[in-house]
């Protein structure tokens, strides 16, 4: 367990369950692995009754696997839970209603094609009768709704509603199957101002009927307000539990991402080159907080490496596809190398010597059933290099030499390049696609979570290749939602939160606290 | 690694045929026949002596194109089931310009080709088209067309480009027609245009970089499209190039076997080609193989009916169950668990380092 | 041109293809698009004519054809719900072997020939009262009660889909399992019985062509109309009621096409086949929208791993 001395830990309770403290779950030494990759270690979670109880953490931290697994969609590799005192074996979602968790997951499980009454009554077996009692599940789930508080359009299609109303459906699916204790995944992410409020004044109408909330998020104005005790997970493991009372926006910050800055591996440049790439202004589904861009700027220059940090789901996915022409900004301007951009397409930006490492490899990045060697000359087949004749004949020798020459390169562990590239690890994936997109000598490289389910080696060579690619002159965008990676290797910090820039910092000794605070949204 | 896969290739469509052959046998037995002088006339009338080969070429020819259209469209990811449709398109073209424009010869002969090809190139375009700008299902779309290609056919067969009082067309010309390669025997030059356009759909898929790119889409839509392919200009490619294939097809039969059309004419050849190139696993040389292999069939049952009394729909019976077998059999050894199971036998590691 | 004349064989000609479709709503509605219709309603009207004439009775020629229908689509069912083997391909698959298994089942029994071997037709059935309805009297109330059953089924489709809790968990089973799951609803076990049902509905909508249609079995019978339904469920949008609507209208072409043809001898008659084809195009081209329909059809459902 990892101690701090700012934390104050309220002791958990051992061996008193369900009987002095309205305690409603108790989640013992809950260890959860995946082959030898430890998901959750040893991990203690007590909630009681009434109260709003909240997990806090960084991506990774652990927090969907705990959550996964208190409602039966993994089975924990150790460990206990309780409910109610009594000791209980979640196997399945189905199970879990069934003992009065619900949960409304980031995602939502919503039929679309349907409306909220029969989102609500689908699957219900307690009534009785072939036939849907419209009228009768119409008053139950308004008398329901109305004692929390919750404001919903029965008759309307889920895709008609607002965000903010289909989350309030989904909390109403979990108080109608008898929830007592309701786990909201990150609610606020798609949620306007507005929405937020309304989600916290039902939450308070929880409490006052004796319901407990386990509330996940990244986001400290909303932790702080809503929270009666806030649990908080670091790389698979409880870090301690504080009282509200007990703690503000800087202490938890530093609990949750807190770490002595580590001198980086690497040298921070700070006058960098001409600027490579520039945005201004540009916008992307301004409304959307969690998948558009609001009026960002930014600019990348030569021999730099720009690193954005935030959560996943503040609009950097968007941003990585706006800068490799991939999808087209609704508003503002992108130049590229000078001039402006006039229309957005992949292969425009690869004329321009744009590269893309993106963010899902296997789906976005290589061709799975295809070769190693057909994947690292994915994009050249037509050079003279390759082929004769601009594509009309590939000369299959000098596309093999040249794999055998990128696999000793970057260090390609496979069986033979000639093997199908979904049959690789992933850090040896990575190489695959940092082969092609590096030996180009780009201009501007655009990185999204590049070192994303890569152990320590793997994620080491794709560093220092990151730094080779600026040293050469190249502009390096790189996005993260690993906060290690921005600080290791960034000269400078850009923090986007809900689709806009929150602050630009240096990454030569940044100030983390500062960007802590920032990636949390103050 | 591809040593498996590449194995396992071969090793599933060669079971299908096996335990198609078995049961067709229970069948035979059944039936009251002897399962293997059956199968003795069946060979015997595939291979049994060089006008039997020959006639078994003639038979695989038409086969080979569907296969390859069908090979070349879902290689992109594409469902062309139009094929029949496209064959006869050309045929349609092959027949107008080879009777009507007044011209003979070896010039004509070309031209026919030429428009056999231009005619199913056509055909295939309309459902590409509609795909790409409306998004339009093309497997409906193609077989629609399929119809109404057969009925258009007859209407010429029964009316316009009726020979006299029979419902067919006037025949190809004696020299516009694909000549023999050897004079006694049935097969002529058809034959070798088949396997060349085989060749070439081998080579562009394989060994250009225009091939290299359809595949790709085929492969991962989503990942091609971020590599900077133009998709849709892949997709609506494939399709004309996969209906130009079956249209030449069309143009061949006409010229080098049927001669005139007429009713039945191409029945079942497009879907045929649907399945061949199922089985081969969208290898342009393996759908040659197949082809050659269904109408070994078709042409041995003809004659195992006639020795034995087996009736020919037996071998229909063997040749679906292959299709059946075979995909269902590749499709039970993608299975995660049977995958799990084959590694655990073979002892080698999926995975290197993770 | 007689207008009752040409409705009354509308609504003969559209109850094949109505059933049919029925049967592809139920599959689809469970997120399995099945494209071997052909090749089940080929096999349904072998079956069907074959204990039709066996036993002298349409009626159990029809069960018969429900029965071949169900055998039929549980390879197809076990194949793309088990192995998760491509839905499309083998619809395939299927189309190509149950036809070649009517037709050698066909031949074996009644031996090669030009004439055709004659079943029992099923008579029709007057509705008493209704039928005297003026001008809807004989239109509706004086068909053949595969008829009354195929609009019976519109009827009790609309109502199952839409008023019944079990049709409700259906649709969300072919709109998102994952969801219908974490609900406790058994998708694998929706989604054979939605195959056993399909199965069923396009077996009597081939056995209807062998033994209400024509009392007579050969190979073409089918004629496409396994994908003349498909096309009705997309232009139908996924409703009973919708594909009610447009299998009478391709029922009316194909109506139309055969009054044209006994009509106008001087255009070839060919011309007139086309217009149920044509017309087909026609409607995908202007009403087909890309993604309609149940959201997970088409992909095959795996559970994930615990």
């Amino acid at each position: 367990m990892i101690v701090d001395e700012v934390c104050d830990t309220a002791p958990i309770l051992q061996g008193k369950r369900g009987t002095l403290m309205e305690e409603i779950l108790c989640m013992e030494h809950i260890t959860k692995q995946f082959g030898s990759v430890f998901a959750n270690r040893d991990i203690n979670l007590e909630v009681r009754r009434g109260e709003v109880h909240t997990l806090l953490g960084e991506n990774g931290a652990g927090k969907s696997t705990l959550m996964n697994v208190l409602f039966g969609l993994y089975q924990p590799t150790a460990g206990k839970i309780y409910l109610n005192g009594k000791p209980v074996k979640i196997t399945s979602p189905a199970e879990a209603v069934k003992l009065g968790i619900g949960m409304v997951h980031q995602h939502f499980m919503l039929v679309e094609a349907m409306t909220v009454l029969e989102n609500i009554i689908l699957g219900d077996r307690r009534t009785s009768g072939i036939f849907i009692d419209k009228d009768s599940r119409r008053k139950e789930i308004t008398e329901l709704a109305d004692r929390y508080g919750l404001e919903i359009e029965l008759d309307k299609p889920v895709t008609e509603i607002a965000v903010g109303a289909q989350q309030r459906v989904e909390i109403m699916k979990a108080l109608y199957r008898g929830a007592e204790l309701l786990v909201l995944d990150e609610p606020t992410a798609a949620l306007t101002d507005i929405e937020v409020e309304g989600l916290f004044s039902i939450i308070e109408k929880l409490k006052s009927e004796n319901k407990s909330v386990i509330f996940i998020s990244h986001k400290m104005r909303e932790v702080l307000r809503i929270s009666d005790r806030i649990t908080v997970l670091r790389a698979g493991e409880t870090v301690c539990t504080v009282e509200r009372s007990e703690t503000d926006g800087p202490k938890l910050a530093n609990l949750m991402m807190g770490r002595d800055l580590v001198p980086s591996h690497y040298e921070k440049i700070e006058q960098p080159g001409a600027p490579v790439m520039a945005l201004t202004d540009v916008s992307y589904h301004k409304a959307s907080k969690h998948s558009g861009l609001n009026d960002v700027s930014l600019t990348v220059s030569r021999g730099e490496i720009v690193g954005i940090a935030g959560v996943d789901g503040n609009g950097q996915s968007q941003l990585a596809q706006i800068v490799t022409g991939v999808l087209t900004p609704d508003e503002g301007e992108v130049d590229l190398k000078g001039s402006k951009i006039a229309q957005f397409t992949p292969n425009g930006f690869i004329l321009e010597n744009v590269s893309h490492i993106p963010e899902d490899r296997n789906k976005m990045g290589l061709i799975g059933n295809m070769s190693v060697q057909d994947n690292i000359v994915l994009k050249a087949t037509e050079q003279p290099k390759f082929s004769d004749g601009k594509g009309f004949h590939l000369k299959r020798r000098a596309i093999h030499d040249y794999a055998l020459a990128m696999q000793e390169k970057y260090d390609i562990r496979c069986e033979s390049v000639e093997q199908e590239s979904r049959n690789l690890s992933g850090g040896n994936q990575q190489k695959i696609i940092l082969a092609r997109e590096l030996e180009g000598n780009p201009d501007l490289l655009v990185a999204v979570h590049p070192t994303r389910g890569l152990d320590i080696g793997a994620t080491r060579f794709v560093h220092d290749s990151m730094i080779d690619a600026r040293n050469r002159g190249c502009g390096v965008l790189l996005i993260s939602a690993d906060f290690d990676e921005v600080l290791e290797i960034s000269d400078r910090i850009i923090v986007m939160f809900e689709g806009q820039v929150m602050g630009v910092y240096s990454g030569k000794n940044p100030p983390v606290e500062e960007i802590s605070l920032a990636m949390a949204g103050k | 690694m591809k040593r498996r896969k590449n194995l396992m290739s071969v090793l599933v469509p060669l079971a299908s045929v096996l335990l198609a052959f078995v049961i067709g046998a229970i069948i035979i037995a059944a039936l009251g026949g002897s399962p293997v002088q059956a199968v003795a006339y069946l060979f015997k009338g595939a291979f049994g002596t060089p006008n039997n080969i020959a006639s078994t070429l003639v038979k695989a020819t038409p086969l080979i194109f569907t296969g390859l259209c069908a090979c070349f469209a879902y290689r992109c990811g594409v469902f062309n089931l139009g094929g029949e449709g496209q064959f006869i398109m050309g045929s349609i073209a092959t027949c107008w310009v080879a009777t009507t424009w007044g011209m003979e010869g070896p010039g004509a002969m070309l031209l026919c080709l030429l428009f056999g090809a231009l005619a199913g190139g056509i055909w295939g375009a309309i459902p590409g088209f509609l795909k790409i700008t409306r998004g339009l299902n093309e497997m409906i779309v193609s077989i629609m067309l399929n119809y109404i290609a057969t009925l258009f056919m007859g209407l010429l067969y029964t009316s316009v480009l009726r020979d006299g009082n029979v419902p067919q067309t006037a025949a190809v010309p004696d020299a516009t027609q694909l000549q023999r390669i050897v004079p006694n025997l049935r097969v002529t030059w058809g034959i070798v245009i088949a396997l060349a356009v085989a060749a070439v759909v081998q080579y562009f898929l394989f060994s250009t970089s225009k091939g290299f790119q359809l595949r790709a889409v085929g492969l991962n839509m989503t990942a091609a499209r971020f590599n900077g392919f133009d998709v849709n200009k892949i997709i609506l490619f494939s399709f004309v190039i996969s209906g130009a294939i079956a249209g030449l097809g069309g143009s061949v039969e006409l010229l080098g076997t049927q001669y005139r059309l007429i009713s039945g004419y191409a029945v079942g050849y497009g879907f045929d080609g649907v399945a061949m190139a199922l089985i081969a696993q969208l290898n342009p040389v393996a759908t040659v193989i197949v082809a050659y292999f269904f109408a070994v069939l078709r042409t041995g049952a003809n004659t195992m009916q006639a020795g034995t009394g087996v009736p020919t729909s037996v071998i229909d019976i063997i040749q679906a169950l292959v299709i059946v077998l075979a995909v269902a059999g590749f499709a039970l050894v993608k299975l995660p668990q049977i995958r799990q199971w084959l590694v655990s036998r073979t002892g080698k590691s999926k995975k290197e380092e993770k | 041109m007689n207008i009752t004349e040409l409705l009354l064989s509308t609504v003969r000609m559209a109850t094949p293809i109505l059933l049919v479709a029925l049967a592809e709503l139920y599959s689809e509605r469970a997120g399995l698009v099945n494209i071997g219709l052909d090749g089940i309603m080929s096999f349904g009207a072998l079956t069907g004519f074959m204990v039709c004439f066996l036993t002298g009775s349409p009626y159990l020629g029809i069960l018969a054809g429900a029965c071949g229908g169900i055998l039929v689509n549980m390879i197809y069912a076990y194949c793309t719900i088990s192995l998760c083997a491509e839905q499309i391909v083998y619809g395939m698959a299927v189309n190509i072997f149950a036809p070649a298994v009517a037709s050698f089942i066909y031949r074996i029994y009644f031996g090669v020939s030009s004439t055709l071997a004659q079943g029992s037709l099923m008579k029709t059935i007057a509705v008493p009262g209704l039928k005297n309805l003026p001008f809807l009297g004989k239109l509706l109330f004086d068909q053949t009660p595969m008829v009354y059953f195929a609009y019976l089924m519109v009827a009790v489709t609309a109502v199952f889909f839409n008023r019944t809790k079990a049709g409700l968990n259906y649709k969300a089973v072919g709109e998102y399992p994952k969801a219908a799951e974490t609900l406790g609803i058994n998708v694998i076990r929706q989604k054979y019985l939605a195959c056993i049902i399909c199965g069923a509905l396009a077996g009597i909508g081939g056995a209807y062509l062998t033994t209400c249609y024509v009392n007579t079995y050969s190979d073409g019978v089918v004629a496409g109309r396994g994908f003349i339904a498909l096309s009705a469920v997309i232009f139908g949008r996924w409703s009973s009621g919708g594909v009610l609507l447009a299998c009478l209208l391709f029922g009316f072409c194909d109506a139309l096409q055969l009054r044209l043809q006994i009509m106008s001898t001087a255009t070839p008659y060919q011309m007139f086949q086309m217009i149920p084809y044509v017309c087909t195009l026609v409607a995908l081209a202007v009403f087909g929208i890309k993604k309609a329909g149940p959201k997970a059809n088409g992909k095959p459902y795996m559970r994930e791993e615990r």
